[in-house]
């Protein structure tokens, strides 16, 4: 967060320069669930922005649900719309880095979001979030604040690099605890499969103390599970990412929804402007900006809630 | 006599517990043509199919040039140069016709398809059998006579040393027959060994050299072709003797139940008129291609057409099905299987399927279908083993009834009849025609579609004719004979406009 | 007799009794399964979950099968149905607006998504039959639209029903009577009456002559495109009526609701014995076949029987199991 802000006033500072008339590509995933959905919010918002400003400047912003179309979405828009600079949340790592690699030796500036490629030294910029610290910092508030020898149970997301390295950060913050985690199964990043798991969960187990969901699409579906059984109050349930609905409970005090974990989609709106920047030479702009996640409490929650993101 | 190169020797068959064939002794001699005749479920196929390495034999030998052979396959039989042509084709649909040909035996240049090639060679294989079609066009496009020149050409294409057609002529006209003949003759003196069936005792006696007559799965006489007399041949199949194939000829009313005027169908049918009769058979003739089923599917509602169509005063909407059945009139389809019948299904489903409202609304009436089913079989006389089984294992004498019982059902005025008796056997052709005449003299007006010179002249007391899409003209009383009709089929004859009385 | 009467009949009668167990049998085989591996498996609460999760497939599954007896397919019911979800989501919270958290407004929510839900499936099925075009293209393109529209309505986000009429409505998933929920006992009625319409009205009928043997069905005077037509907006209307069923459950639809459902109704749909060629088609089977979908979630969820990589791998084996049995005759001809 402290980094994005950083950036944003350099781009203040190095924007009031005049800036080389360029096109930047924008590729991300579609808005298939909850989180890319903000992360598309955000895109759209900069670019519009950004458009407005700078009128020299311009954006072409794809859209895509699968690796392989991303790979002809990035060959058309260095083939037909000549970009100067692209900015990339890899749908997965392997796939693209080949392509993506070509775009970088062409001279393209490259910012990479959020997904590393496979290979280091690529890109240009890198800007992420950090999914060890994302479940690093839902397993440490765990350690910290329930009681040991407490049950856990577990919603990873799809199978996924993303996933595997919050499931890892998590159980290194769990490591050397008493918790118990009873149970991790695929949710999907879904509401409907993590009700479906939760209600599963709720007639396997008689005690659960706590409910890492991972996600707060996936707290969704818990909770209304947990409601429906009438086992309300016997656990906490800790989502991530900051969903609207759940920081708001967060900030009113929910017992059953003490906390939840940033991983802010916004990184798209710092990658696409620290590009504008850097690509233009107006300001040094290479390298690695990790996102850490915080911790989001009641204390704190009224700074990450934001009354009209749909996320 | 030459030695045999294809023969059972004491062969069964049984499927399940069920034995259908029961001890057949039949010998296929190199340069011979060999009639199997038999009606309908007497066993040929099963013969053909055990000859052919389709079936396996569950008692007794099949013997290839004097050794003991057993078929795992066909296509072991096919390496042995025994190939067979089944009634119903086994071609590709949407592949061309050379493709067809040469399926599963491509040639090739290098690794690569020669299509020039075999498109030379189909080309003069077709060519060879008088046929026009041109190789590259796709299967289904072609007409059915053409597919059996297809599937011949096929069968040539494979140095045939026997060949065995299941039923060939059935679908082709006279003067193909008469192609198809010309070439099976060729085969015969380069000394392939031919067995055929059919259902036309004349062909029989014309083509073939030896006849054998299977009844009930027992072969119960065998000869040379000289020694039978057609007459000979249908008592053999039949087990009895035959009274006259047709009966007497019903003579219409005066009152017009069926006007239809000026009616096309675009690229099938111009301007056809013609007046129906109440009580009255009327026959339309006519080459096949020669837009008789289209005018009377044009006429039934099943195709959009130009013109009027008036069933006792009342006009027919055109495409209107359920109009024309409304009206009381109904159309039997020549394509049986392909048209008529749900194959997968059981008697009743198909029987009620046109009338099910009448069965109870909004639930169907089980017992009243089972009513309507065993009437059916009691006034059709269908012999079906198994009230339950699927329609597409009766015979085809069998299905035909069943699909007349169908058509019947909603108690028609006017029955449109397309090639009532296609493939069938003797004995049921014999039911059927009674039927026929049976619903005229019950004051039912029929219209009878066929093929078969003899089944018009010995049905229709009216004929009208049809020629590329036109009717040519009109023969009646003692004027229906197959020369006049012929004429008229083939456009020499052309009588002027209006003729249909 | 023929070759042909005297062999089939016998062999197909046993094959009907194989192929009419065949899902029952593997139903039965996964039932005990799951009552070995977990205690909790026939408790209450857990049956109850199954069949109410079971429920919207379900409801579609069995409109389904009516397309797919009668020679059709509809790959579009899973984004159907998220659309319809929003547009109910969004219509409801536009009328509690001005007529507060009430029932006229729940009523008139459900109008809405049953109407939609018909309207989408008529569009199908006038592309289909009117136009002539390929079930399969149709579908598939307005799968995709569909799709696209409630991203759209969401804006890439979730639409959520508004939190006090979420609370009014969610009897509707989690009431019912006599401790049966309302989502299994529309279910059962509408299983029940589809299993009815299937084998003793004359629309059944005539989709399976359909599906069958179009020429044939055409020549009988079947009225094959009013039919055919009827299918799938039938199948709507029942993508409509699971609609009003699920919003209630989490109050919510998004981009990612109802997601794959077409691929599960048509798996259960086939597993269920009825012909994915048409011609054949069994409701009870129908529902035999999404139960068994529901059971081998559950049953993996219940259990730590295999690494939750290969619950996919399960599934498949099992639904390929289940239509294995209902083969007795080798590979198909």
């Amino acid at each position: 967060m402290k980094i994005t802000l950083v950036a944003t006033t350099a781009l203040a500072g190095a924007l009031a320069l005049p800036a080389f008339a360029q096109t930047i590509g924008v590729s991300i995933p579609a808005a298939t669930h909850g989180w890319a959905g903000a992360l598309n919010y955000h895109a759209e918002r900069t670019v519009e922005r950004l458009e407005e400003t700078y009128p020299d400047m311009d954006f072409v912003l794809t859209t895509t649900s699968d690796p392989g179309t991303q790979v002809s979405d990035l060959e058309d828009m260095v083939a037909t719309r000549g970009i100067d600079a692209l900015v990339v949340l890899p749908f997965e790592s392997e796939p693209l880095t080949g392509p993506i690699q070509r775009i970088a030796e062409s001279g393209t500036w490259v910012t990479v979001v959020d997904r590393g490629l496979a290979q280091d030294g690529i890109e240009d910029l890198y800007v992420a979030g950090d999914n060890m610290s994302f479940g690093q910092t839902a397993g440490q508030y765990f350690v910290d604040n329930l009681d040991s020898g407490a049950k856990l149970v577990v919603m990873r997301g799809i199978p996924s690099t993303v996933d595997n390295e919050r499931v890892e950060g998590f159980e290194a913050a769990l490591e050397g605890s008493d918790l118990e985690v009873l149970a991790m199964d695929h949710a999907n990043w879904n509401r409907d499969n993590a009700f479906t798991l939760m209600q599963d969960y709720l007639s396997r187990f008689s005690e659960i103390d706590a409910v890492w969901a991972a996600d707060d699409d996936q707290a969704v579906g818990a909770l209304a599970a947990i409601e429906q059984a009438g086992r309300s109050g016997e656990m906490i349930v800790v989502g991530g990412a900051g969903m609207k609905e759940m920081v708001d409970r967060i900030r009113n005090g929910d017992e059953t929804v003490p906390v939840n974990v940033t991983y802010p989609p916004s990184m798209i709106s710092t990658a696409i402007e620290m590009t504008a920047v850097g690509a233009s030479g107006a300001a040094p702009m290479t390298g690695e900006f990790i996102i850490a996640s915080e911790l989001i409490t009641q204390d704190n929650a009224e700074d990450y809630y934001f009354e009209d993101s749909p996320y | 006599m030459t030695d045999p190169i294809l023969s059972l020797s004491d062969v069964h068959k049984s499927f399940g517990p069920i034995e259908v064939l029961h001890g057949v002794n039949f010998a296929l001699r190199p340069g011979e043509v060999h009639a199997l005749i038999g009606e309908n479920g007497a066993g040929k196929s099963t013969t053909m199919k055990i000859l052919a390495g389709y079936l396996s034999q569950t008692d007794g030998e099949v013997i290839f040039e004097g050794n003991p052979i057993r078929f795992d396959h066909s296509d072991e039989a096919e390496d042995l140069g025994i190939i067979m042509i089944h009634q119903e084709f086994n071609l590709a649909e949407h592949l061309a016709v050379d493709q067809n040909i040469f399926l599963g035996r491509e040639l090739k240049k290098g690794w690569r398809l020669d299509h020039g090639e075999m498109r030379r060679r189909s080309a003069e294989l077709l060519q060879r059998l008088d046929c026009r079609v041109d190789p590259a066009t796709q299967v289904n496009r072609i007409s059915v006579p053409d597919k059996q020149m297809v599937e011949i050409a096929k069968a040539l294409s494979r140095d045939a040393r026997v060949l065995i057609m299941d039923e060939p002529t059935a679908v082709l006209t006279e003067r193909e027959t008469e192609v198809l003949f010309e070439q099976i003759e060729r085969l015969r003196e380069q000394g392939v060994a031919i067995l055929y069936t059919s259902h036309k005792l004349s062909e029989v006696k014309r083509i073939a050299d030896r006849v054998t007559v299977l009844r009930d799965g027992t072969m119960v006489r065998s000869g040379m072709v000289e020694e039978f007399s057609e007459h000979d041949m249908a008592t053999a199949m039949v087990g009895r003797e035959l009274s006259d194939l047709f009966p007497p000829k019903a003579e219409g009313g005066a009152e017009t139940v069926l006007e239809v005027r000026n009616v096309s169908v675009p690229g099938m049918v111009e301007n056809a008129s013609l007046n129906l009769h109440r009580g009255e058979v009327l026959g339309i003739g006519g080459l096949v291609g020669s837009g008789r089923t289209e005018l009377a599917e044009a006429i039934a509602g099943l195709r959009p057409r130009d013109g009027e169509v008036t069933v006792k005063g009342t006009a027919l909407p055109p495409g209107d099905i359920s109009a024309a059945v409304k009206a009381g009139l109904v159309y039997l389809t020549e394509d049986r299987k392909g048209a008529g019948l749900l194959l997968e299904k059981t008697l009743r489903e198909n029987l009620t399927l046109p009338l099910l409202s009448e069965f109870g609304n909004p639930l169907i009436n089980r017992r009243k279908e089972e009513a309507a089913l065993s009437k059916a079989i009691e006034d059709f006389a269908i012999r079906a083993p198994d009230r339950g089984m699927a329609v597409g294992d009766l015979s085809g004498g069998n299905q035909q009834k069943l699909l007349l019982a169908k058509t019947l059902l909603s108690n028609p005025e006017i029955v449109i009849i397309d090639e009532p008796t296609r493939g069938i056997d003797i004995g049921t052709k014999q039911q059927i025609y009674q039927l026929i005449a049976d619903l005229a003299a019950e004051g039912r007006s029929i219209i009878v579609i066929s093929s078969e010179m003899p089944e018009l002249i010995g049905l229709a007391d009216r004929v009208v004719v049809m020629h590329s899409g036109e009717i040519t003209g009109e023969v009646s009383g003692a004027d229906v004979n197959e020369q006049r009709i012929v004429k008229l089929a083939m456009g020499m004859d052309a009588e002027p406009e209006g003729t249909a009385a | 007799m023929t070759d042909a009467t005297a062999k089939k009949p016998a062999a197909r009668r046993s094959s009907v009794n194989l192929q009419a167990i065949g899902p029952v049998v593997a139903l039965i085989v996964l039932v005990l399964i799951g009552i070995s591996l977990s205690d909790n498996f026939l408790s209450y609460a857990n049956v109850t979950n199954v069949l109410a999760r079971s429920a919207f497939i379900g409801i579609i599954a069995v409109g389904m099968t009516f397309v797919i007896t009668a020679g059709g397919l509809d790959l579009s019911v899973g984004s159907m149905a998220a659309f319809v979800a929003g547009v109910m989501i969004i219509a409801m919270n536009a009328m509690t607006e001005r007529m507060g958290v009430t029932l006229p407004v729940v009523l008139l929510g459900m109008l809405i998504a049953l109407f939609s839900g018909f309207a989408a499936g008529m569009i199908n099925g006038l592309l289909i039959t009117r136009a002539g075009i390929e079930a399969f293209i149709v579908t598939l393109g307005t799968m995709g639209i569909y799709r696209s529209l409630i991203t759209w309505l969401a804006d890439g986000g979730t639409l959520s029903i508004g939190y006090q009429m979420g609370e009014f409505y969610r009897p509707v998933y989690y009431g019912g009577i006599a401790g049966i929920s309302w989502p299994i006992i529309v279910f059962a009625l509408v299983a029940i009456i589809g299993e009815i319409a299937m084998r003793h009205t004359a629309f059944g009928r005539h989709c399976a002559a359909i599906g069958s043997n179009e020429k044939v069905a055409r020549y009988s005077s079947v009225a094959v495109l009013r039919v055919r037509l009827i299918t799938y907006a039938l199948l709507g209307l029942l993508v409509g009526l699971a609609v009003v069923m699920y919003v209630p459950r989490l109050g919510s639809a998004s981009s990612a609701t109802g997601l794959l459902w077409e691929l599960e109704a048509i798996a259960a749909v086939i597993i269920g014995g009825t012909l994915l060629k048409g011609g054949f088609g069994r409701v009870w089977g129908t529902v035999v076949g999404v139960l068994i979908l529901s059971l081998i979630g559950n049953i993996l969820n219940l259990t730590d029987f295999v690494s939750p990589y290969l619950n996919g791998a399960i599934q498949g084996v099992v639904i390929i199991l289940a239509v294995v049995l209902q083969r007795n005759t080798g590979p198909a001809r």
